[in-house]
């Protein structure tokens, strides 16, 4: 728990974005074009992905494969989904908790 | 045993097709693992979409109704059953990619089909598309700690009852983890399919209600009961803090309410100084008095000027 663990900033081209993810690097740039995943443009065009956006890429392929959203109303469902996020981790910090009414987690059991 | 299909779905075995897509879209809405973080919601996701990918197909329902779960097992050319449902279908009426969970025996499930991924990526550019590993989603649960725990930290065994099955492991729980703090466990959420990651599992602290011990922040609050003569002449008095007896010393003069503060004795901080504890007077008289007692207060109150209610 001590000291901080520095963070490896890796920036990651299409082809080795598309790799990691993947998926084929031409819905990766589809997916860039649609707004859906964010990437760096540099001089010569060539779009560049930080390892974060790794976790969108997979979002956006289990909300396709799950639900059938095309991609305006995926591109709302994650926009929400963070926005919900955002309100709940603010809610946390308050010592607030998420109303009942909604789908309350599970809890995990403490054993001695 | 696997359950139901109808039952997963919550539909009599007579519902319409409407009836099942419907109920499908609700439940599949609900439990999608990227919607709903419980542990639980993904298995439940994936029973629901094995139930609709089954239900939804005139066929493959006809051969469920016949022959039950064990229905794959049956040759599809049974009963002049020509081949046509079964796994290798593409799309569905709902025009939804649905998913085929097929159960290979051997404990591992597998996503094979049904699942087109020509339908949901294809219109883009040509029909191949390589499909590669999904990471699993992020899962996640409350872990209920008392406020010693909490204060201690350390290894503990966390045991989860979210899906079907219930996982255990062990979580190290940094010292001084306060309310709504989460706990990131790597490995520990949703499964990766065709190979990719699991996702992580995140638990979210929740402090159960102490009998003495108020937290805020990292602060504790205890109530400090005094009798008057202690309130009226200071004294020293031990109190009990998650980390051990500490002595308060009560100045002179200290009337209910006043805070007196234990620097540092609050939840210890990772990453700063810790919170502090504060023990609030509480000013307490024996229910009963003893005649000698009487007599001492009697003899207090003829005396005393003082008149808590003036300044008022």
């Amino acid at each position: 728990m001590s000291g901080y663990s520095l963070v490896r900033v890796s920036r990651l081209s299409l082809e080795g974005f598309a790799a990691r993810a993947g998926m084929h690097p031409d819905l990766v740039r589809r997916l860039v074009t649609l707004g859906l995943l964010d990437a760096a443009r540099d001089a010569s065009g060539r779009l560049w992905f930080t390892s974060a956006q790794l976790r969108t890429a997979a979002r956006i392929q289990r909300l396709r494969a799950g639900l059938p959203l095309n991609y305006a109303a995926l591109g709302l469902v994650m926009d929400l989904l963070d926005r919900i996020e955002a309100l709940e981790a603010a809610l946390r910090e308050r010592g607030g908790r998420i109303p009942e009414t909604l789908p309350t987690p599970s809890v995990a059991r403490c054993e001695e | 045993m696997a359950r139901d299909y109808y039952e997963i779905l919550g539909v009599s075995r007579s519902a319409s097709a409407e009836e099942i897509q419907r109920a499908y879209r609700k439940l599949a809405r609900t439990y999608h693992p990227d919607v709903n973080r419980d542990p639980g919601a993904e298995e439940r996701f994936k029973e629901i979409s094995e139930a609709y990918s089954v239900l939804s197909d005139p066929e493959t329902r006809r051969r469920y109704d016949r022959f039950g779960p064990d229905f794959r097992q049956i040759p599809e050319g049974y009963e002049d059953y020509v081949a046509a449902g079964g796994a290798g279908r593409r799309g569905s009426p709902g025009g939804g990619g649905s998913r085929v969970w097929v159960d290979t025996g051997g404990g591992e499930r597998f996503d094979v089909g049904g699942i087109d991924f020509d339908d949901l990526f294809g219109g883009l550019f040509g029909s191949r598309t390589r499909v590669g590993p999904i990471p699993g989603a992020d899962h996640e649960a409350e872990l209920e700690l008392t406020v010693e725990d909490a204060y201690r930290g350390g290894r503990r065994r966390i045991t989860l009852s979210g899906g079907r099955s219930p996982t255990s492991f062990e979580v190290s729980i940094p010292a001084g983890v306060v309310d709504g703090q989460r706990i990131r466990v790597p490995g520990r959420g949703g499964q990766g399919s065709a190979g990719g990651p699991p996702g992580d599992l995140y638990l979210v602290i929740r402090l159960a209600p102490h009998p003495r011990y108020r937290v805020e922040g990292r602060d504790i609050y205890v109530d400090l009961p005094l009798a008057p003569w202690e309130a009226a002449l200071g004294a020293s008095v031990p109190v009990l803090t998650p980390g051990g007896e500490a002595k308060v010393r009560v100045p002179a003069g200290s009337s209910t309410g006043r805070r007196l503060r234990l620097r540092g004795e609050g939840m210890p901080n990772p990453r700063g100084s810790p919170g502090d504890f504060y023990a609030e007077v509480k000013i307490m008289v024996p229910p009963r008095l003893s005649p000698r007692e009487r007599e001492l207060f009697e003899a207090l109150a003829r005396e005393s000027a003082f008149d808590p209610r003036s300044g008022r």
